[in-house]
């Protein structure tokens, strides 16, 4: 699992590859920390390249979430799969996320 | 040009200006905290120290009035501008207990119009504050200084504002027929404030009645609005179906925000919480079914507040023929308006046909 953040103006792009797993979740939750003290932008989370999210995955999508909105920052959720998708679904955050 | 005696004054205010400055500190502070203590909010708090320029202007009026500086009880003013005439009684009286007040030059403005006349309308209380609240024997001018403090509510605030600039700007004496216009509108405005106090009165009151019958079951009698349906919300009615569909893979709940579901019952035609109450009830075990289908075969361990309610209408809408179409409607209600909503309504759609919901 690789994490890649780009700042791209008025954006923040944290790019996800491969498979956001419980083993991969602790070394995830480090790579986004600076994610954390973006102020003012908006924060893409790109998941073109994401195979899959476990429980762990969610929850640091969605720390990312709560710590954004202090922060005057909108996340967006981009390009997901089906079986992503799927997950959003069932656990009830399709709604909590702007997935785009 | 200012008599001796005034010079004098003038000299005085130089001299305590600091000790005016430390007592506005305390004053805007113990003001603001006192609001925040008692969940009383207003449009604003304001401190002000006169100027120099302004207090000139005052002895040059009215100099041999004052023997010291002490006697002119408004070189600090504080101001609380309400929403609501209760609140101005509501702040007073909590200013009466924090401070020591001067009732024999405190003035309240509302009570001096006769039964027939209307026009300024505020409450002044002279002040100084008492021992309790600042003590200190390097500075006892903090406890011996008087201050003004003007309670007004909004619409008060804005006649006074207004009747003081038409007063003063125009430089000549206003005919008695538009000191009676502008007096006119003090009442209109009087009228107003009553108004809004009984509204918000009545608004406590409907609440309250809301949250009895919400807590007594009889839901039929209230209509569906955004503030019933908070207040059903607050009763928690899907948190049983939560726990359920939580137990299915010994799931966390993250708590999230249900109020777009209002849209989403009115669109399926419910008109009061009882409607509500019924197709919850008519669709909570089919829910559970779709979300035993759906997670039953993940490790997912945190589910949302909003699977529950999510579910109902989903099982709600296939049930009453709503198909694909009524997805994608309910997901554009609940998600905004979305390119991703139809593939979210397909993958719904298939999942639950193969459970013949």
């Amino acid at each position: 699992m690789k994490t890649e953040i780009v700042h791209n103006g008025n954006q923040v792009i944290a790019k996800f590859i491969g498979r956001l797993d419980t083993p991969s979740a602790v070394q995830t939750a480090e790579d986004v920390k600076p994610l954390m003290e973006v102020e003012n932008k908006e924060i893409i989370l790109e998941c073109a390249e994401l195979e899959y999210i476990s429980s762990s995955g969610l929850r640091i999508f969605l720390s990312i979430r709560k710590e954004a909105a202090p922060h005057g920052c909108k996340v967006i959720v981009r390009n997901i799969n089906d079986e992503i998708r799927q997950v959003f679904m069932m656990t009830g955050f399709v709604s909590l996320f702007d997935i785009q | 040009m200012l008599d001796l005696h005034a010079e004098m004054l003038l000299e005085e205010y130089d001299a305590q200006l600091p000790v005016y400055q430390r007592l506005e500190t305390v004053v805007q502070q113990t003001l603001e905290q006192a609001l925040e203590r008692n969940g009383i909010i207003v449009t604003a708090v304001s401190t002000r120290i006169k100027t120099r320029e302004s207090l000139e202007g005052k002895l040059a009026l009215k100099g041999n009035k004052y023997q010291s500086l002490s006697d002119i009880t408004d070189i600090l003013g504080a101001r609380i501008i309400t929403f609501y005439t209760d609140d101005v009684d509501r702040i007073a009286a909590i200013a009466e207990q924090m401070f020591d007040v001067d009732w024999e030059n405190s003035i309240d403005k509302r009570a001096l119009h006769q039964i027939d006349s209307f026009g300024y309308n505020s409450l002044h209380y002279i002040c100084r504050l008492p021992k309790k609240m600042v003590d200190d024997p390097y500075c006892p001018e903090l406890n011996r200084i008087r201050f003004e403090l003007q309670l007004r509510t909004t619409l008060q605030h804005a006649w006074a504002s207004i009747n003081h600039d038409i007063g003063y700007k125009t430089g000549v004496e206003i005919p008695r027929e538009y000191i009676r216009r502008i007096n006119r509108m003090s009442g209109l405005l009087e009228l107003a404030d009553d108004e809004f106090s009984r509204i918000r009165t009545e608004i406590t009151d409907y609440r309250r009645r809301v949250q009895q019958l919400v807590q007594s079951g009889k839901l039929d009698d209230v209509q569906l609005d955004g503030d019933t349906f908070n207040s059903y919300l607050q009763a928690r009615p899907f948190d049983s179906l939560n726990k359920r569909i939580a137990a299915i893979n010994q799931a966390e709940i993250q708590e999230v925000p249900l109020d777009e579901y209002l849209r989403v019952f009115r669109a399926l035609g419910c008109k009061t919480l009882g409607d509500v109450h019924r197709l919850k009830k008519q669709y909570e075990d089919n829910a559970y079914r779709l979300a035993r289908y759906q997670l039953g075969n993940t490790d997912l361990d945190i589910i949302s507040s909003a699977v529950g309610i999510q579910n109902i209408c989903i099982v709600c809408i296939l049930s009453t023929g709503g198909g694909k179409l009524g997805l994608v409607r309910f997901f554009n209600v609940v998600n905004g308006v979305n390119s991703q909503n139809e593939a979210i309504a397909e993958l719904t759609y298939e999942q639950a046909k193969s459970l013949q919901l």
